[in-house]
């Protein structure tokens, strides 16, 4: 099967390069998907009695660690830097009586003349088996990364899958930028915490290492956190700051197997009473680190201290109740599945004390 | 197509995009298992309400209101199934019958199965055929949506009240020529008031030529080849003309009817003897400045004479139509306000005169703008006494509000042209031969030369038809200023 290869345009002014997409990763998806999806024909289909719209926010939890009490005072540095921004989603549509049916999508970003542009991937539906989990998720980790990590897979459960895989593809559209960008930004959703099921260490070291040899700076901002100093998460800490300002945390030591590839920070890049946890390469010096921020500032929309690029990069791969249907849609078109009506067990036993309101 | 809700006899059903739905269409929800169907008219075509549609349209616009560039790449191909679910539309339809063993009933009272029920368009030469909408006198209206033609029965238009209506050059003299000629085709006796010398040409075609109606075409142009005299007339049409149109008051018009008894017993039944009786007779001064200036507006008008070769008998005209069938043209383009009404007494006084007097059997009365020349009381008899007489009118008009209220209560066909003003549409959807919605949300979307029929010609289902053209040479045509 032939992949139709897309371009994205360049600019000599933001030396935005890229000659073509790698579509070996995408071709795997697309393969992996159709395979799942025929192992499921003609059976009856059961809609999700809860869309469940997911994302990849994990953390582990670090402690032993204190802030630096001075705040790092930034000011926009308005030298031309693309940025860029990539995240990926998930999200469960069905299940069969086997598996379930998933969906996932990524989307890289970019802002290029003051405008935004966009490559989405995906959806690709998966039907997730405890059969077919393993040989799945190996098949496209070998198409991402060249190998397999065999001890690892094997300890997936069948409800982390999801996870598993958009991590995977996330992985591959973070790969994809780090090479193709040159003198960027490159934001990520979430945090340099590597080691864990999710992030393999070796892989997020390959691509700082990537992101480096291109004099790329990684920026990875985390929604949540769950790193607290006395009880408080560090994001709510009480403290006077004069945005756009950073935070600097010092004593920071993992338990292994996790490792922390990056330096982590609060960062407040706006007045509005938002901060997020920021983590920056390690590799990079603070100074080096602070005018990567300081050339955030001056090149993207920051609005509730949380970059623009990157909001539409979150924004662009979630899944719409409307796209939800369109894919039950399709599996039902395509792929004849039948589509039934469970009781929800909980609304059925509880009655309105049954669980049922949507979670996202 | 899958059926969505009910309530009362609203039907909702959703629709996708390949089935190609509109306004007006008709719907057959057939349930096999109760071996009945429900005919349901789409009146209102709206977006289904879909989850998650409006943040799928603000993910798309979030580049300060510009849609934001970039490519997707979707192998499995979901994008058109999102445009599939995204365009569908919910389908207001209102229930308009049962059908049971081929034969159709007004009821809505039962509610077919939600999940078994098949949905699909109903063509609309089947409704006609259903609804038995044709005849022994067929009128082809013209042509419905799906290309099938539209034919009524001019049997329905028989002892009828019908109103034309709809704004400015949408269609409504056009149909109501076609009607007219289609009736006279069918040696009918059509008597029209002209407002404007539209129907002057009726006879002629569009290059000028003599059609098939020219010598059943009369038109009669007051003051021209339109005169009467006095001694053809009645005297309580006279008296009518003096009170309705010259507001004579009840004294005064005692005294005129001793006067025209008077001159009639001495045979002296002309405008000068009448003038001269007037001024001679024994009565009170007022009486006789109101006779004398009643009668100076008489002979004013033009429409009187003296010399009997000048005066048209109408009844001549109308034993003519009578025999043949045909269109007595009542031009009333240069008369002006007060000589209408005048002309229209005459006219309507004498229609009544043939026709209890059974010289004619009916004549069918077609009236633009009544409300410029009959007055008040007429109304309420042209819709009660004058249809015992054998008069069936066909209003027509672009000012919905000059007819009275009871006159749409009463009228059994409406055709209904365009019309944007709410006000408009509130006065039509009165009619009681239709529900209001169905008026205010077909109508507004009317093309000009569309028209929605309602009443009894469509056995009240109401149809949309793109009116035919018809071979007429125009008359009436707005004059303009920027045209050579």
């Amino acid at each position: 099967m032939v992949i139709e290869q897309y371009t994205i345009a360049t600019t000599p002014r933001y030396n935005f390069p890229n000659p073509t997409i790698p579509s070996m990763l995408p071709q795997r998806f697309m393969e992996q998907s159709i395979i799942s999806l025929k192992q499921v024909q003609n059976r009856p289909f059961q809609l999700n009695q809860q869309i469940i719209q997911q994302n990849n926010d994990s953390e582990t939890q670090i402690q032993g660690f204190r802030l630096n009490p001075k705040q790092i005072t930034l000011s926009p540095e308005r030298e031309k830097t693309t940025i860029a921004a990539c995240d990926t989603s998930t999200i469960k549509i069905g299940e069969t009586s086997t598996g379930t049916l998933v969906a996932i999508r990524g989307a890289n970003v970019w802002r290029q003349n003051k405008s935004y542009r966009y490559l989405r991937i995906g959806p690709f539906i998966f039907h997730i088996t405890t059969e077919n989990k393993a040989e799945v998720y190996h098949a496209l980790e070998r198409s991402c990364f060249g190998t397999s990590n065999h001890e690892n897979r094997q300890n997936i459960n069948i409800w982390q899958m999801p996870m598993r895989i958009a991590s995977l593809l996330e992985r591959w559209l973070q790969t994809m930028l780090t090479s193709m960008i040159n003198n960027g930004l490159i934001l990520f959703d979430g945090s340099l915490t590597a080691g864990t099921g999710e992030v393999p260490t070796r892989t997020m070291k390959e691509i700082l290492a990537k992101a480096s040899e291109n004099n790329n700076v990684i920026l990875a901002f985390s929604k949540m956190t769950n790193l607290r100093i006395n009880g408080h998460v560090i994001t709510d800490v009480p403290f006077d700051l004069k945005p756009p300002c950073l935070i600097e945390t010092i004593g920071l030591r993992p338990k292994p197997p996790i490792t922390l590839l990056g330096d982590v920070f609060v960062a407040k890049l706006t007045h509005e009473d938002y901060a997020f946890r920021l983590d920056i390469s390690k590799d990079l010096s603070l100074e080096q680190k602070i005018e990567a921020v300081e050339k955030l500032l001056g090149n993207d929309v920051i609005s509730q201290s949380y970059p623009e690029t990157l909001r539409l990069a979150h924004i662009l791969c979630t899944f719409t109740a409307n796209e939800v249907l369109a894919m039950q849609h399709f599996t039902v078109r395509k792929y004849g599945l039948k589509l039934v009506n469970r009781p929800d067990m909980h609304k059925l036993l509880f009655g309105p004390f049954g669980r049922g309101e949507v979670c996202s | 197509m899958k059926l969505y809700r009910k309530e009362g006899n609203i039907l909702q059903i959703l629709s996708f995009p390949h089935e190609a739905v509109e306004k007006g269409d008709y719907l057959l929800i057939e349930d096999q298992e109760a071996g009945k169907a429900l005919v349901a008219q789409v009146i209102d075509v709206q977006f289904a309400s879909i989850p998650g549609v409006l943040e799928e349209l603000l993910r798309s616009l979030p580049d300060g209101g510009e849609i934001i560039q970039g490519e997707d790449f979707d192998p499995l191909e979901i994008a058109p199934h999102i445009t599939y679910i995204q365009d569908a539309s919910l389908l207001v339809c209102k229930i308009r019958a049962t059908v049971e063993n081929e034969n159709l009933s007004p009821s809505s009272s039962w509610l077919p199965s939600r999940s078994q029920s098949t949905i699909k368009k109903l063509p609309i030469p089947t409704l006609l055929k259903l609804a038995k909408v044709d005849g022994k006198l067929p009128i082809v209206l013209g042509g419905t949506k799906d290309s099938s033609l539209l034919t009524i029965d001019a049997i329905h238009l028989d002892g009828r009240l019908n109103i034309i209506t709809g704004k400015k050059e949408t269609g409504k003299s056009h149909l109501s020529k076609l009607l007219m000629v289609n009736l006279v085709g069918y040696k009918a006796t059509v008597v029209v008031f002209d407002l404007n010398g539209e129907y002057l040409s009726l006879g002629m075609t569009g290059d000028g030529k003599r059609n098939a109606y020219y010598d059943k075409i009369h038109v009669l142009t007051p003051s021209q080849n339109f005169k009467l005299a006095l001694k053809q007339l009645n005297l309580h049409v006279m008296l009518g003309i003096l009170i309705h149109a010259l507001h004579l008051p009840g004294t005064s018009a005692r005294e005129f009817r001793r006067i025209w008894q008077f001159l009639k017993e001495k045979n002296m039944l002309t405008l000068h003897d009448l003038g001269e009786t007037i001024r001679s007779w024994n009565c009170n001064q007022h009486v006789r400045d109101a006779l004398s200036s009643r009668y100076h507006a008489l002979v004013n008008s033009g429409f009187f004479t003296d010399n009997l070769v000048e005066a048209t008998l109408l009844e001549d005209c109308m034993s003519k139509a009578k025999e043949q069938g045909g269109a007595i043209v009542i031009n009333l383009r240069n008369t002006g306000a007060i000589d209408r009404q005048i002309v229209v007494e005459y006219v309507l006084g004498k229609l009544v005169e043939l026709l209890t007097g059974w010289k004619l059997k009916a004549a069918f009365l077609f009236a633009e703008e009544a409300h410029l020349y009959l007055r008040e009381t007429y109304w309420d008899d042209i819709v009660t006494r004058m249809r015992h007489f054998g008069i069936f009118t066909t209003f027509i008009t672009n000012q919905p509000d000059t007819i009275r209220e009871n006159i749409y209560r009463q009228a059994d066909n409406i055709f209904l042209f365009n019309f944007t003003n709410e006000h408009d549409l509130d006065v039509v959807s009165r009619a009681a031969r239709v529900d209001g919605e169905t008026v205010k949300s077909i109508a507004r979307d009317l093309p000009p030369h569309y028209c929605l029929t309602l009443g009894k010609v469509v056995k009240d289902f109401p149809l949309v038809v793109k009116v035919k053209a018809l071979d007429v040479r125009t008359m009436g045509e707005t004059r303009l200023f920027f045209q050579d």
